[in-house]
């Protein structure tokens, strides 16, 4: 046998039917929701050319995306996201459309992770865009519906952390840094590394009290009242305009009413190429990585050839399955009811029986292994169906209820009725 | 109310951290006991320790199966992880150098191709990669590092250092310092928000404690 044959690579899993079937139910809520709210399915390649996702920006690096050549030598990937081919479509396919476009998706993404703790290098993604407006309505939107999808999947607590990147960029505007400084300064901050964050402060000469708000940036996060201590300090324009947005968006969410699920982190700085506003990330128990990312991306679809603000979240199924697990979240289970026994003279009064069951809306098997009534008892306790059905003659069958044990003989007339 | 998860690194750091804590109020006698259990309780507070080797640390506190740590900056700039540093606790100071013979001493660029010996190769990598703008030869060593460049297994290595003594009994000398290292607080980015206030109250005692 060739030597990786019964293997998986690494970070990519099999998922098997009482999971299958709870990310199925999941996938199916989601759907219903953001159609609900007016978004359009889509549906893009798994596969694209890499310069779709190629930028200097750095969003998604590209050692973590799984590259292959097509027949003509270009360079494709795996998509390691679904926000990008939607800019694409959007700047290429929808040049005309009436504004806002709304986009949602559910669909597999691939990424070299360092997997573990529920990462994957194989995960599936589920989110919506808003396209063509920049209004705090439209992030607000973006917000309630993640808020509510969250909601959908069972998931009681959990906590939304809204930050704007035009705040931090107002602040480094004021300090005169150069974009590689402004990166570093990014870097420690979103890390809270206030060891790094103040050895290169005192390397650097910035204004002392801009120094000391930038020292304690990493810090303001929480209930909405940090954007009133920040405000306290000297601001110029951008920063003053950025937390008035946020202030915006709270005050929409709060009329949503979901002002609850959410609190502030001025601090969250994640890619400042992509990111030009509102950006949030989702958190709730027992898994120890967002589960769902989200924000203002304007100048994304520009590249494409046509500008373009936009919106967006997505959150991982995969995670949020975890999280459901660990906080032993009661999930439904796929069951069947009935199983039903015949020998070849009661076939067709079983497939018919079988017909209308199923109609009912009862989950049905037929028994394919032409077991005996008795031992077709014994595999449906090891699948916990429900009874086993067997067909005496064209009018009477007898039920075994599995757990009682009990066994009635029953007209078919009187089942066809129910 | 959940624990709180402190994963600790096992040895003197474990030792500097816990005394620190019982300083904040925890009950760590479990610890003190020196029992074979791997995890600790503190009953009245819903904390709970466990001991891990330092380079298994950031993993599970990335992961969440911690919510904070105590671990050198050495490990955390050769794991990499998406964590969040909190505090410097200032015990276990040292540096991580370049050293090689002194013959080296500002030649180091003259030098063609560098085979660099370490325990740390991503620190290693990352320094002359975007510090220096080198390509260079990594050779992972497991422990006596400094013995690669008498024996011709490299040219320089890249290494933790204290005092600087066994350097300078091997003739080796410190042709630059990469970082200063010792203990961090680090936490979970999930942790720090979902229970912002039990962690921050922690963070603050020890901060205290520092002044």
């Amino acid at each position: 046998m060739p030597k990786w044959k019964i293997y998986t690579p690494d970070g990519v899993q099999d998922i098997l039917f009482d999971e299958c079937h709870l990310k199925r139910s999941l996938e199916q809520k989601l759907r219903t929701l953001f159609r609900s709210c007016g978004y359009n399915e889509l549906e893009t390649p798994t596969m694209e050319f890499y310069d779709v996702f190629a930028s200097d920006g750095g969003a998604m690096p590209q050692e973590n995306m799984f590259k292959f050549f097509d027949q003509q030598g270009r360079i494709l990937v795996l998509r390691p996201d679904i926000t990008v081919p939607v800019a694409r479509i959007t700047a290429t396919k929808c040049r005309d459309a009436a504004y806002p476009l709304r986009f949602s998706y559910i669909g597999n993404v691939f990424r070299y992770n360092d997997y573990g703790g529920g990462k994957q290098n194989e995960f599936t993604q589920a989110g919506i865009e808003v396209l063509g407006v920049s209004t705090p309505e439209s992030d607000a939107e973006v917000l309630s519906v993640a808020i509510n999808a969250l909601k959908a999947t069972g998931l009681e607590s959990f906590q939304v952390d809204i930050g704007q990147v035009e705040f931090f960029k107002g602040l480094m505007e004021e300090t005169g840094l150069s974009d590689a400084d402004t990166e570093e300064v990014r870097k420690w901050i979103d890390r809270k590394d206030y060891v790094g964050l103040e050895e290169f402060l005192n390397r650097h000469d910035i204004r002392e009290d801009l120094k000391k708000l930038i020292f304690d940036l990493p810090g303001f996060f929480g209930s909405a009242d940090v954007i009133d201590r920040v405000e306290a300090f000297k601001l110029n324009k951008r920063s003053r305009e950025a937390l008035e947005n946020i202030r915006q968006v709270l005050k929409i969410l709060d009329d949503y009413g979901m002002g609850q699920y959410v609190s502030v982190d001025l601090g969250m700085l994640r890619a400042l190429e992509y990111d030009t506003g509102i950006i949030f990330r989702g958190f709730t128990y027992g898994v120890g990585f967002p589960i769902l990312t989200g924000g203002r991306y304007d100048r994304l679809v520009g590249e494409f050839g046509k500008e373009c603000p936009a919106t967006g979240f997505s959150l991982g199924i995969n995670m949020i399955m975890m999280a459901m697990q660990r906080q032993k979240v009661s999930i439904e289970k796929p069951e069947t009811d009935s199983i039903i026994c015949y020998s070849e003279k009661g076939r067709k009064t079983a497939f018919e029986l079988c017909d209308e069951l199923r109609r009912q809306g009862l989950v049905v098997e037929l028994d394919i292994a032409n077991s005996t009534p008795e031992s077709a008892v014994i595999y449906a306790a090891a699948k916990n169906i429900g009874g086993v059905i067997s067909i005496v003659d064209g009018d009477t069958v007898e039920i075994r209820y599995v757990q009682s044990g009990e066994v009635a003989a029953v007209q078919i007339s009187d089942l066809l009725k129910r | 109310m959940r624990y709180l998860t402190i994963a600790l690194s096992k040895g003197r750091l474990a030792d500097l951290s816990i005394e620190m804590l019982e300083k904040l109020g925890i009950d760590c006698s479990e610890y003190r006991n020196e029992s074979r259990k791997l995890i600790f309780t503190d009953e009245k507070n819903k904390i709970k320790f466990f001991l891990v080797k330092p380079a298994d640390v950031p993993t599970y506190v990335e992961y969440g199966a911690a919510d904070m740590g105590v671990v050198g900056k050495d490990t955390l700039l050769e794991e990499g992880r998406h964590l969040y540093e909190v505090l410097n606790l200032g015990f276990a100071a040292c540096r991580m150098v370049l050293a090689g013979p002194s013959e080296l001493m500002g030649k180091l660029d003259g030098l063609n191709n560098k085979r660099v010996a370490t325990k740390y190769p991503r620190i290693a990598r990352e320094y002359f990669e975007h510090k220096r703008r080198e390509s260079i030869e990594i050779i992972k060593l497991n422990g006596s590092v400094e013995l690669a460049p008498l024996v011709g297994l490299s040219e320089v290595i890249v290494d933790l250092v204290e005092s600087g003594r066994t350097l300078k009994d091997n003739g080796l000398v410190i042709l630059d310092t990469i970082a200063d290292i010792s203990a961090r607080m680090v936490v979970n980015r999930v942790s720090m928000k979902m229970e912002s206030e039990r962690i921050s109250g922690i963070i603050d005692g020890l901060k205290k404690q520092l002044q």
